[in-house]
């Protein structure tokens, strides 16, 4: 579609996309491109002396332990939200596929949880979580079936699973929405078709749903992969940033402490280009694994 | 299969629900019934928890900086989107995709991966622990996402229209103040019902770049609150305040929940 050029037609472009672009390039762009170089220096903080050290903050990285901690954490909470989301999502999405009044109004109650503060959320699960089981509704379900209180938050093997229940309940409903609109999505001839050679239930889910979700799986995993790269608030209020002996720690919250707590502005910013190094290669894979129509192949 | 499927309904709606209502009938007890049982509902009703956490917990002067933030980063950040938008949207011109791939690219990377930089920057420009500091950053970390679905939607729009006002002699600054944005108004309405839930809510980059009282919005200032309050133990303040920073936005989605919801999908599938 070609428009004949009038005069003061750059003018208008230009003046309409300018305030946009210069705002996007000064705080989006420009920072982005400062990481890079940070990375490259020893930097203590603002105002102190800044050197160029080459690649000496990525040699430092693979050999901290407490990075690499961080990165296992953040694959298991991917690998526990990914099952949470599929199974629970999947189930859910079915569930209300339906025009019913409850299923109608529970659709718009699924997003409440992303609707509110995720501080709000932090304080909520801490206090549902509380080692008393007079004050937490948790410890306090389980008295009433006869069992003892734990300090969730508090010891090892518990700590990051109850992180992942917090993180689950926030995110699950954007999922079930996606899910929803990729069953939807598969058009009614193929379900009735199924539905007529006697195929229904879980036999229909493993042989028809699930091969044809393979775009909105696609899309699940990639957005499921920068959700847990973006824990930082969950840990930084539930577990003080990564309580008990790192075993919460998350990459943003190690990013942060070493920027704003221990002044390495150079290592915070390498330990930043790295993770987002990282979760850009996952999401390749992801890509890479899902993309492929595999009903296509079939026919 | 029908019974089972409202059963699998109602237990999905009472897990979200539950715990939301959990904080509400907290908010109403005194802090001694509050550590008594999780289970009990308040003897009376304490709204004086209410004004505990907005006048002495300080909720109050967040809650107003929230709302100034919020109120202040719209308006820059919808009339600057929906021109770049309209633009991209409807004059095409070399580089335009790629303007607009630069655009979409920010809607995906955690942005505390730059926040070294920014906090650097927004220093060297005085702009750190200001208010304005952060709504230029929130306006322009909203650009992405609202520059997409507006996009979309001036798409949607047919060209005769803006070529009708032009044959009228309207220039195209006028006919995208007096006819194109008025009919994408459903579109930035959603799109500003979107955005300001996610800045009222906004903590990460508000953790890096405010450090003062004055200048704290909600999030940060109720995080705040769960420290003092631990000491003070004054939990019926605290899940009041917790209330009056979650309740806000809930009631402004759910008018709007189908079209939130919808726009939240189209965004991921593209």
């Amino acid at each position: 579609m070609s428009r004949p050029l009038r005069r003061g037609k750059t003018g208008f472009v230009v003046s309409f996309l300018a305030p946009a672009v210069l705002l996007y390039a000064v705080f989006v762009v420009y920072p982005l491109l400062q990481a890079l170089a940070i990375s490259l220096y020893r930097w203590k903080g603002v105002s102190a002396r800044k050197r160029f050290v080459g690649l000496e903050n990525f040699d430092k990285l693979i050999h901290d332990e407490a990075a690499l901690q961080t990165l296992g954490n953040a694959a298991w909470l991917l690998v526990f939200s990914l099952v949470a989301v599929f199974v629970g999502g999947l189930a859910a999405a079915h569930a209300l596929n339906h025009k019913g009044r409850v299923a109608r109004t529970v659709r718009g109650l699924i997003l409440f949880p992303q609707v509110v503060s995720i501080v709000a959320v932090a304080v909520l699960w801490e206090f549902m979580l509380h080692p008393d089981p007079q004050m937490g509704l948790v410890n306090g379900a389980l008295a009433l079936l006869g069992v003892k209180a734990h300090a969730w938050l508090g010891e090892t093997a518990t700590a990051l699973p109850s992180v992942g229940v917090a993180f689950v309940w926030h995110a699950l409903g954007f999922y079930i929405l996606l899910f929803l609109a990729g069953i939807k999505g598969i058009d009614g001839e193929t379900m009735e078709a199924a539905e007529l050679d006697g195929s229904m239930g879980l036999h229909r889910l493993r042989t028809i749903t699930w091969p044809l979700l393979w775009s909105v799986k696609r899309i699940a995993t990639t957005y499921l992969v920068i959700n847990v790269m973006n824990v930082f608030a969950l840990v930084i209020l539930m577990t003080n940033g990564g309580n008990p002996d790192r075993h919460t720690e998350m990459p943003l919250t190690y990013l942060y402490e070493q920027a704003f707590e221990n002044s390495q502005f150079g290592y915070a910013t390498s330990l930043a280009v790295v993770d987002f190094a990282l979760a850009m290669l996952l999401s390749l894979i992801v890509m890479a694994i899902y993309r492929k129509n595999p009903v296509e192949g079939r026919r | 299969m029908k019974a089972l499927r409202t059963v699998g309904l109602l237990l999905l709606g009472a897990l979200v629900v539950l715990p939301l209502l959990w904080v509400l009938v907290a908010s109403l007890k005194s802090s001694r019934e509050v550590v008594s049982s999780p289970w009990a509902l308040p003897a009376s009703p304490q709204w004086s928890n209410y004004a505990k956490a907005w006048s002495e917990a300080g909720i109050g002067s967040y809650f107003v900086n929230s709302v100034v933030v919020t109120v202040g980063t719209l308006a820059i950040l919808l009339p600057v989107g929906a021109m770049a938008a309209y633009v991209l949207a409807k004059h095409p011109f070399r580089g335009s995709r790629t303007i607009f791939g630069a655009f979409l690219g920010g809607m995906m990377f955690p942005n505390l991966l730059v926040i070294v930089p920014l906090f650097v920057l927004l220093t060297q420009i005085h702009l750190i622990d200001t208010k304005l500091g952060l709504v230029a950053v929130y306006v322009a970390y909203s650009l992405s996402f609202t520059i997409f679905v507006l996009t979309g939607f001036f798409q949607t729009l047919p060209d005769e229209l803006g070529e009708a006002a032009a044959l009228d002699g309207a220039t195209d600054a006028g006919t995208f103040w007096r006819v194109m944005l008025p009919l994408a108004r459903p579109g930035v309405l959603v799109v500003a019902i979107f955005n300001a839930i996610g800045l009222w809510n906004e903590y990460n980059l508000a953790k890096v770049l405010i450090q003062t009282e004055p200048n704290t919005t909600l999030p940060l200032g109720l995080e705040r609150l769960t420290m003092t309050q631990h000491y003070q133990s004054d939990w019926g303040a605290l899940f009041a305040a917790l209330v009056l920073v979650m309740a806000p936005m809930l009631a402004l989605y759910w008018p709007f929940r189908e079209k939130i919801a919808e726009t939240m999908v189209a965004g991921a599938i593209k």
